[in-house]
């Protein structure tokens, strides 16, 4: 009985010192170093395709997430209104299917308390997670979903630190220009999903600004495992530049269609697919000369007012995940919708979500990445795109010059003389 | 006009791509009357040998068809004796959930082991052909070509002239009558469905020079395959290189039908094979 007693005492004891312990690092900033006082931890929540179809592109964008979250801590965290905030990052593998990255956000922010999101990998998947950010007032900060579509439904609360897809291939149009012979006519195919149909569209629009012709235009269905046809017509029009507006696979098959069928063009370009080390290897030799527009290279010299440059970044980098491949730029534009949220966090002077998104809104800072502003849609309009080309089964930036390492190698050799 | 040559060249070349990717399962389907569902990982599967083949050993993608065969074949036996044998004679919404199943547990594995990059068999001779005039045939595709008749030539052979083959045709014209005059049927359905991998394995194979692959590639060929075998007919090979062939040509003049274009390429392949059930429920060459 007495026995009991005792027990049950002391096992309200400690309850009650457990609680009381749990509660103190939530509560006022204990202030154990001096000056710089600590206060709760601010949690981020990001669903990410881990596994599924895009799971090469979802571990890349967590590399870049991680890569920052690394280095913040080791500063002591994001300062707040003079207080050092340690940073969290909860992570939810959304399998590469939109739907469930919707609902594991909800789940991260109900259930996991995270005050701030950073976006998923791709189009579709951002495109459901901004409606959760809307409907939760949480600010997403996305590095990974380039369509403009997603940005024109009057969101307040979604933020892309990415060049719009508009601007993919625009900057191949401006380099072309450059050129000599000057290229005059300009063959595209494109996929049928929301994201290669709108840069395809700014091809489209733009290229007779520069005095090019588009004498081919044509959508194939998303996912199609045959495009030979369509590379066939475009021959027929004997275009000097021939542009793909998809997905690496379909990059793949549309250079080996064009080697098949001997569709000589002075510059082939693809939006997706050749910035990748995949690219290379799947098609050795055939790959070199091949351009595309990319969000940023590791050879870009930006000069940024905070956090690393470019080569300190790739070092750290293959310190950090121990390899010898340069970071690609999924790993780089993830970290820099970190570096937009910490800067906007900061700058609110506030862990208030309506604060930060106002922030984010009027945020204008220079990183590694280039310039991050946001227009009044949430979509980076600033920065732009750097034009890779490969050349002897390595990757080169050609474009614009400022930031350029070589020179493009044009025209394109015909393929029976390589 | 040389573009109308070009196209139809392609067209039958492609038709021949197909023709391996349906044969396969229409035989699957045909005789064990499983509606294989993860007949597109075995032609990933398949392709991903080759590619392994290739990239490590410097193996000919050409060469290494037998092995990929051989490999599916062996997997293929096992799943079937093993697994799917289980609910052989459960409805057929059993058979297509558990070869589902099988179709998910294959690409995560492939996944964790390849992971999701995109690859591709590029040897040197890749891209190079034979010139007539205005039209060019791709060597690669055309031995792919070549090759799909000769598969679906074996099969047809195997089917109509060998023991196994007269036993697998008894077990799927009645497979009591079979066990009774002493077929083993386990074996021979085992067999069938080895036999319809090894298929797959192949075509796998011829896809990894044409196109770029990866663990997840495989569903579009099983619906590829499903539209085939019921554009063909089911019951024998002959209904599915139809099929296939007017596949190929389907999707290719679909891709360039006048004042379409190309997005409604699917439509007009889709388009077709409503037609086809309407006025043929049971497919050009079906019995």
């Amino acid at each position: 009985m007495r026995l009991s007693r005792i027990a049950s005492l002391a096992v309200a004891v400690v309850l009650v010192a457990a609680c009381s312990s749990g509660a103190a690092p939530g509560g006022a900033p204990s202030g154990s170093g001096g000056a710089a006082k600590t206060g709760a931890d601010i949690i981020i929540g990001s669903p990410i395709s881990l596994t599924g179809s895009t799971s090469n592109e979802g571990n890349l964008s967590k590399q870049g997430y991680d890569m920052w979250l690394s280095w913040i801590n080791e500063q002591g965290g994001i300062t707040v209104d003079g207080v050092k905030h340690k940073v969290q990052i909860k992570y939810e593998d959304d399998q590469s299917k939109p739907d469930l990255s919707a609902q594991l956000m909800q789940k991260l922010i109900s259930e996991g308390h995270a005050q701030f999101i950073l976006g998923p990998y791709g189009s579709p998947a951002t495109a459901s997670d901004a409606v959760i950010a809307e409907k939760n007032q949480i600010p997403m900060v996305e590095a990974n979903g380039a369509a403009e579509a997603i940005f024109n439904k009057g969101y307040k609360y979604t933020f892309g630190v990415l060049s719009p897809a508009k601007k993919y291939l625009a900057g191949v149009i401006d380099m072309a220009a450059t050129l000599t012979p000057k290229p005059t006519t300009v063959a595209i195919l494109s996929a049928d999903d929301n994201f290669s149909v709108e840069v395809a569209q700014g091809v489209v629009d733009y290229a007779p600004t520069k005095g090019m012709k588009v004498v081919f235009d044509q959508k194939y269905p998303n996912g199609s495992t045959d495009v030979s046809s369509l590379v066939a017509q475009a021959k027929a029009t004997n275009p000097d530049i021939l542009m793909n507006s998809g997905h690496l696979a379909e990059a793949i098959a549309i250079n080996k269609a064009a080697k098949d069928l001997g569709l000589d063009a002075k510059i082939l370009a693809y939006s997706v697919g050749p910035s990748t080390p995949q690219f290379i290897k799947a098609l050795g030799k055939d790959a070199d000369y091949v351009y595309d527009g990319s969000q940023w290279t590791p050879q870009v010299k930006y000069t940024p007012s905070f956090y690393l440059g470019e080569a300190d970044y790739v070092k750290a980098y293959k310190t950090m995940f121990k390899t010898q491949d340069d970071p690609d730029y999924h790993v780089a534009e993830s970290t820099a919708a970190c570096l937009a949220l910490q800067k906007a966090i900061e700058n609110a002077s506030s862990l208030d979500p309506a604060k930060v998104r106002d922030a984010l809104a009027k945020l204008d800072v220079m990183t590694f990445f280039g310039q991050i502003k946001f227009d009044s849609r949430g979509l980076n309009i600033y920065k732009p795109m750097v034009v890779e080309q490969i050349q002897n089964g390595e990757h080169h930036t050609v474009y614009p010059p400022d930031v350029a390492d070589k020179k493009p190698e044009y025209p394109t050799p015909p393929w029976s003389q390589r | 006009m040389s573009l109308l040559a070009q196209q139809l060249v392609l067209a039958v070349l492609l038709g021949g791509v197909y023709v391996a990717v349906a044969v396969g399962f229409s035989l699957v389907w045909g005789i064990l009357n499983i509606i294989n569902l993860s007949h597109g990982a075995f032609i990933v599967v398949g392709a991903y040998i080759t590619w392994t083949l290739f990239g490590r050993f410097g193996i000919d993608p050409f060469l290494s068809l037998p092995l990929d065969a051989l490999a599916l074949f062996v997997i293929g036996y096992a799943l079937q004796r093993g697994l799917i044998n289980r609910v052989i004679r459960a409805p057929v919404f059993f058979t297509l959930l558990l070869t589902f199943g099988v179709n998910l547990a294959i690409v995560n594995l492939l996944l964790a082991v390849f992971t999701s990059d995109f690859r591709s068999v590029t040897p040197s001779y890749a891209g190079s052909g034979l010139t007539l005039g205005p039209v060019v045939v791709p060597y690669i595709r055309l031995a792919a070509f070549v090759i799909a008749f000769v598969v679906a030539g074996l099969l047809s052979l195997l089917l109509a002239r060998t023991r196994v083959g007269a036993a697998i045709q008894a077990v799927a014209s009645d497979r009591d009558a079979a066990q009774l005059v002493g077929i083993d049927l386990r074996h021979t359905y085992a067999l069938t469905y080895g036999i319809g991998a090894a298929c797959a394995g192949v075509a796998g194979g011829l896809l990894s020079t044409v196109q770029a692959i990866s663990p997840t590639a495989g569903d579009p060929y099983t619906l590829q395959a499903f539209v085939i075998v019921v554009l063909g007919g089911l019951g024998s090979v002959t209904a599915t290189v139809v099929g296939g062939l007017l596949f190929g040509f389907i999707e290719v003049f679909g891709q360039a039908a006048p004042g379409l274009g190309a997005g409604y390429a699917n439509a007009i392949a889709f388009a077709v094979l409503v037609v086809v059930l309407v006025v043929r429920p049971q497919g050009l060459l079906g019995r």
